[in-house]
């Protein structure tokens, strides 16, 4: 038993950098995916109406790829696996992945929210990036760490407000008055 | 003759004050965003190409790769004074680049960086001009099978090569090839995936995609970690130092050489040109243990090994229509949008068109001599702004160059799905070059699928017997068997066989 969970057969020719954990459930998603694919493709209309030749189907290249990715992902699935992948507990909880996932969520929220939100529904450009960057700036001077920096001032409200003015004014005047092009 | 004279023309056509001030400009922009961290010669060719839309086509893809050429150029300063890579390019001018900055010699390693980029960027534009035209002549030979090699070739290389995990790398190659096939597909028409959003019709555009990939997940990258890095100080002269490169010219020369050597790989990106250009001089080097330390040499082989393979990767981008990197994907995407189509046809309809891009890479690395001569101090207080104010700023202008292209907000949002995606996948150790390389010749491997078949009746065996599609199926095959344990067990038993056998024979040469 214990030559056939020998590490050496596996070791891949390089360090990997994420742990077997991440790997594991990143096999299962790239194989659900490639499943989905490969369903996708076949249910996929072969055209036999318009009597295409059957080798061009336009499935057949999904397929292959949802194939290869099946392939892949167990690959990479039980190659983490056999590195301890399930074996391993997952990193206890700190301070430090806890503000960045919160970091995370707000950026991905304020980035979201400019671009589906305030950009293209009629609010002018230069408000709605007007609106973001201010936002945006304060949100992440309130998140650092350096306690000076964490303080709201009306000196740093109003640096902020001056750089997103400054910012959504010449990102209009470039690129639709000197180089025509146009804006959300 | 002809093409000494269209080169000559080419030369000639540039010496405008309008078109040097595309240059600097195109230049100027690339080096910022090279020296902030995170931000790519990919995102600033991208971000570039919506601003120069409205331009003439030559003045617009001269400002793209003067953009290229700066970005590369610029990252070296953030890998020397800050040991960050502007770029992922610069990760190998970090070690001795930034050991020389804290011994009080910034300057003199900024020098040194700036004359290795100005001679091999060079060096690479002869090459470009010299092998362009051999190439596109020798793939004009290619038919269906062929070009199918040829993709999947990019795609299973760049995947290997680029980053530690070659079966991420591939996963990723197969996500971008597959993102390739969202949208109408190129002989029938008929919409794949699109689940009747007729939006999608259209397929992923390669700007907001490329904006989303390189922009945005840099953004959420460089917003979740708050440590900011010290600068070390500029005390020393940053002129350019050529009387080094007079003294390392065998440094310079070889890591030219590979710089364009891994410049003809598809996707295989400038780190590779740059890291292998290290080894090999430390490999080379009588002083193997001052790299790392501070080593001239490890410097000069970093920067020159980077900045040569630029001119490198533009060779297959125009000959064969193979983008050698993520940035000359994007500066191919430009030349398509602005009517010109590279690939093997490129010789016949625009033949002058390849020997002005080599003198726009000729003016690209005079305008990084000039900002390396005179504007290295002022450009470096970009990297004084706190990234808390930069990255809102940066997303502004990614959201306008996902925009900007097609004037459709749909673009906006494939931007930010690609972006998080991206961000997520990045975290986890997968790397962007293949996804790129899988979407920008996704249609070329689908077309050359299905029109071969055809054309073999359904046969597989012209993709495997036709000369050149042996070669590129062997090198594929081969590198992808490589990573089965026992082949790389069975290759490493045959190699060590043969070095044995080799040093026998030598032996028994000496002996008598």
């Amino acid at each position: 038993m214990s030559a056939q969970h020998e590490p050496a057969d596996l070791t891949p020719a390089v360090e990997l950098p994420t742990s077997p954990r991440v790997d594991f459930y990143g096999g299962c998603g790239w194989i659900a995916f490639g499943v989905a694919v490969l369903v996708g493709s076949l249910t996929m209309d072969r055209l036999e109406r318009q009597h295409i030749n059957p080798y061009t189907v336009p499935g057949l290249l999904p397929g292959l790829l949802g194939i290869g990715m099946v392939v892949l992902g167990t690959v990479l699935a039980w190659r983490s696996w056999r590195r301890g992948a399930l074996r391993i507990a997952a990193p206890a909880a700190s301070r430090d992945r806890h503000d960045e996932r919160r970091r995370i969520g707000l950026a991905i929220l304020l980035c979201g929210g400019y671009g589906v939100v305030l950009i293209g529904h009629g609010l002018p450009f230069w408000l709605a990036s007007t609106v973001y960057v201010a936002g945006a700036i304060l949100v992440f001077r309130r998140l650092s760490r350096d306690p000076q920096e964490r303080r709201f001032t009306p000196r740093s409200v109003l640096q902020a407000l001056v750089i997103a003015v400054a910012t959504a004014f010449i990102t209009q005047w470039v690129f639709q008055e000197l180089f025509l092009v146009r804006l959300p | 003759m002809q093409g000494l004279a269209d080169l000559g023309h080419a030369y000639l056509s540039f010496l405008n004050p309008m078109t040097l001030a595309y240059g600097l400009g195109g230049a100027f922009v690339g080096i910022v965003m090279g020296i902030l961290p995170g931000l790519s010669a990919t995102l600033a060719i991208a971000l570039l190409t919506t601003l120069t839309i409205k331009l003439q086509a030559n003045d617009a893809i001269l400002v793209l790769i003067c953009s290229y050429v700066g970005a590369l150029y610029g990252g070296s300063r953030t890998a020397i004074l800050l040991n960050i890579p502007g770029t992922a390019a610069n990760a190998a001018s970090c070690a001795d680049g930034h050991a020389l900055a804290l011994r009080g010699e910034a300057g003199r390693a900024i020098g040194i960086a700036t004359s290795g980029a100005f001679v091999s960027t060079l060096f690479g534009v002869l090459c470009l001009a010299a092998f362009t035209p051999l190439l596109a002549e020798v793939a004009l030979s290619f038919g269906a099978f062929e070009f199918f090699w040829l993709a999947l070739f990019g795609v299973v290389i760049s995947g290997s090569i680029v980053g530690n995990d070659p079966i991420k790398g591939w996963l990723m190659g197969l996500l971008g090839l597959f993102l390739a096939q969202v949208g109408q597909e190129g002989l029938y028409a008929h919409d794949r995936f699109t689940f009747g959003w007729d939006e999608l019709s259209g397929g992923i555009a390669l700007i907001p995609a490329l904006v989303g990939a390189f922009g945005l997940a840099e953004v959420l990258t460089t917003l979740a970690d708050p440590v900011e890095r010290k600068l070390v100080d500029l005390r020393d002269s940053v002129l350019p130092r050529f009387r080094e490169i007079v003294q390392y010219w065998r440094t310079v020369l070889r890591s030219g050489v590979i710089g364009v050597f891994t410049g003809l790989l598809p996707g295989v990106g400038e780190d590779a040109g740059s890291w292998m250009s290290y080894a090999a001089a430390k490999a080379a080097s009588k002083e193997k243990e001052q790299f790392g330390k501070g080593s001239i040499d490890g410097l000069m082989a970093a920067e020159t090994g980077d900045m040569a393979s630029i001119p490198g990767h533009i060779i297959p981008c125009l000959a064969l229509g193979i983008p050698g990197s993520a940035p000359s994907a994007v500066l191919m995407a430009a030349m398509i949008i602005h009517g010109i189509q590279p690939g093997p046809m490129l010789m016949i309809q625009h033949p002058q068109f390849v020997y002005e891009v080599v003198a726009m890479t000729t003016l690209a690395s005079v305008t990084i001599l000039l900002f390396g001569l005179f504007g290295v101090r002022p450009l470096l207080y970009v990297l004084r702004v706190r990234r808390a104010v930069l990255m809102p700023i940066v997303f502004v202008l990614c959201v306008v160059g996902a925009f900007a292209t097609a004037s459709r907000l749909f673009d906006v949002y494939v931007m930010l799905a690609i972006g998080v995606g991206a961000f997520l996948l990045r975290r986890r150790g997968y790397e962007m070059a293949p996804l790129v390389l899988g979407l920008v010749l996704g249609h070329l491997l689908d077309k050359s699928l299905r029109r071969g078949l055809v054309l073999s009746d359904g046969g597989l065996a012209p993709f495997f017997t036709r000369p050149i599609c042996m070669g590129f199926a062997a090198v594929t095959l081969f590198t992808i068997l490589l990573y089965v344990p026992a082949f790389r067990a069975a290759v490493a038993q045959a190699r060590g066989a043969i070095a044995g056998a080799v040093r026998g024979l030598l032996a028994r040469r000496g002996g008598s």
